[in-house]
């Protein structure tokens, strides 16, 4: 299948920092499909946040273009950024980044609240994302009240509530001891295998290894792209 | 979507406020003292207006007055300015014209005293007395609970005779029967022929009710008075005349015993109900101009409170608004949101604030006997005035929120 859902051409990223202009990317290009499972690694520095940046959308390219599922994100301003971010990004973070003070079910809701569904639509899609990564029994609790685990896998049920395109997850393991990093693997495993496109930013590379293409970054260029074989 | 957003962002914001007991208590206090203020002011101005119409329907809204000179001010009786001097004194007999005329039901002089009461050794302090004409509860409402009222034959001839009003009997005589006996007012000795009860709302300063209601010549011969301040004729008209038309009949008929000539100022002043209420009312206006001005550098304050409060809650946020743009708000969404919060806490400010000036209205209310309550206007106008204060004073904090870049704000520790 080479249904494509991300086209990058020649995407340049610099900043300036302070006198001096950092060239975070420098000319990246690469094509993303339909259902692939690819890692992103590269050693810090290298650009992959700032390519994780782009991909998400959080961030627009100082030259270079980018296409997500068929629209021109690079050129799109920050309202139409948005909209696209809520439609087609799901997020998984390192630190989960949860409302503390909100129940498993809010946070889940939260991407539904800036799509504009209300009431009970949105209560139920939430409670049926929740159950997807196996936490029906926590919807209640607040952040404080799980394991680093579950606070993940609600992450994961809060990216996956509005069906997005790609899930794009940074570092989801990070904060996490190998076990629990294993049991969020074989999620992001089912994810795949029901269908679900999963970009993964990391630098461990037995977490990278669950991928089934692997882009390496160095210096702003892709340096290496691996297809696992099936 | 901006809708949904109103009950998302209270909910937030109440979230906020019980995290933060304390510093949200302390960051709407301003804006509960300022509300509580106007809410109190206004109950207070209410109340003194609501006395005041009592008092103008007891004398009625047709009742007016005939005035040697017309002064927002009492004039220095030492000092009278020229125009007053030749103004000549009124007199009974201004009043027996008027009171002659087919359009006059009621015309009669009164002079306001304050003098002390004495029976036996039990004195009082200085209390107000009328001298005035036997039909005073035409005029001053309420009733005679014992005896009677002076005579016409007793007000012509000024006999030493007084109606004692109720409270100021008690306080002279207790339970002792106080009819027939003579008493002093100031100095002088009077007969009680009747005990006049007030009626129970009349406006008056408190310690300053009527005690006593003596014939006005009693009054004119015992007594020593100003004839600029104290004197004033009180004249109704008949039924089915207007005001205005009894008033010119009153000019015309003061006019001709004064011998004025066509053309010839008036020497006299006469106001209406309406012209008291009037003026009552550009005081009070005033008075409340400036306790708005007050409050509402209270509510400034406050405002400024929950500005830095809000400041400190965008920080404190920051990663919560990364995470929010991440999921898809935009920066109309995030503003929205900010300014709900700031409008919640300042709204929970308000609603305080009505809760305690109701409290301070009620209080008040019983203190001074007044007789009407807060109005709802001021309920209404201090929600509104919250709500505006938390949309105005939060709208640099949430825009400063809504401008946040996202990839800066999910990084920020």
């Amino acid at each position: 299948m080479t249904d494509t859902i991300i086209e990058v051409r020649n995407l340049t990223r610099e900043y300036q920092m302070g006198a001096e202009l950092v060239r975070a990317l420098r000319g990246v290009d690469m094509s993303i499909y339909r259902n692939e499972y690819v890692a992103i690694m590269g050693p810090s520095g290298s650009g992959k946040s700032t390519l994780m940046n782009m991909i998400g959308c959080l961030d627009t390219p100082t030259e270079g273009e980018y296409w997500l599922n068929g629209l021109e994100v690079s050129t799109m301003g920050d309202d139409a950024l948005a909209r696209v971010r809520n439609r087609e990004i799901g997020f998984v973070f390192q630190t989960f980044n949860l409302l503390p003070r909100a129940s498993a079910l809010h946070n889940v809701e939260l991407p539904l609240i800036y799509a504009g569904v209300s009431g009970r639509t949105r209560r139920e899609h939430a409670s049926g994302a929740l159950s997807r990564v196996g936490l029906s029994d926590r919807v209640d609790h607040r952040p404080n009240e799980l394991s680093g685990g579950q606070r993940q896998r609600v992450a994961i049920a809060r990216a996956l509530v509005n069906e997005p395109s790609i899930l794009l997850a940074d570092e989801p393991t990070g904060n996490l001891d190998s076990t629990t990093s294993e049991e969020i693997m074989t999620v992001f495993e089912e994810l795949h295998a029901q269908g679900q496109t999963i970009i993964m930013v990391t630098h461990e590379a037995d977490i990278a290894a669950h991928a089934h293409r692997v882009i390496t970054l160095r210096d702003g260029r892709v340096h290496s792209d691996t297809k696992k074989a099936a | 979507m901006r809708l949904s957003a109103i009950p998302e962002g209270a909910a937030i914001a109440l979230d906020a406020i019980r995290a933060n007991k304390l510093r949200s208590g302390l960051t709407i206090l301003g804006i509960v003292i300022g509300v509580s203020t106007v809410m109190a002011m206004a109950s207070i101005v209410q109340g003194i207006r609501g006395q005041i119409f009592e008092t103008l329907e007891i004398v009625g809204p047709t009742t007016f007055r005939v005035l040697r000179f017309f002064s927002t001010t009492p004039l220095n009786p030492d000092a009278l300015p020229r125009e007053v001097r030749i103004r000549p004194v009124l007199s009974p007999e201004d009043a027996e014209a008027m009171q002659d005329l087919p359009e006059i039901n009621y015309s009669a002089i009164w002079v306001g005293l304050f003098e002390r009461l004495a029976y036996d050794r039990t004195r009082t302090q200085l209390l107000v007395v009328y001298g005035a004409d036997p039909r005073f509860m035409e005029v001053l409402g309420g009733d005679i609970i014992e005896g009677r009222t002076f005579t016409p034959t007793e007000a012509r001839a000024g006999t030493p005779v007084v109606v004692l009003e109720r409270e100021a009997a008690d306080r002279l005589f207790g339970r002792e029967n106080s009819m027939g006996k003579v008493i002093r007012v100031g100095g002088r000795p009077f007969r009680i022929v009747g005990i006049y009860r007030e009626p129970d709302n009349i406006f008056q300063p408190p310690g300053q009710d009527i005690a006593a209601i003596v014939p006005f010549r009693a009054a004119e011969r015992n007594f020593r008075y100003d004839e600029t301040n104290s004197l004033v004729i009180l004249v109704k008209p008949r039924t089915g005349i207007s005001v205005d038309v009894a008033m010119d009949a009153a000019t015309l008929e003061l006019r001709r015993i004064r011998k004025l000539k066509p053309g010839d100022p008036n020497t006299f002043d006469m106001i209406t109900s309406d012209q008291i209420l009037g003026l009552f009312n550009r005081l009070t206006g005033v008075f409340f101009l400036v306790m708005i001005v007050l409050s509402s550098v209270a509510l400034m304050v406050g405002g400024i409170g929950v500005m830095a409060i809000m400041m400190v809650s965008v920080t404190q946020r920051t990663r919560e608004i990364g995470v929010r743009k991440a999921m898809g708000a935009t920066r109309r969404e995030i503003l929205w949101q900010f300014l709900v919060e700031a409008a919640t806490l300042t709204l929970l400010g308000g609603a305080l604030g009505i809760t305690l000036g109701l409290g301070a209205g009620e209080v008040l209310k019983n203190v001074m006997g007044f007789t009407t309550g807060v109005p709802i206007w001021s309920a209404v106008t201090a929600t509104a005035v919250s709500i505006a204060i938390g949309l105005i004073f939060g709208l640099l904090p949430a825009s400063r929120a809504s401008k946040l870049d996202p990839v800066e704000a999910l990084r920020y520790e």
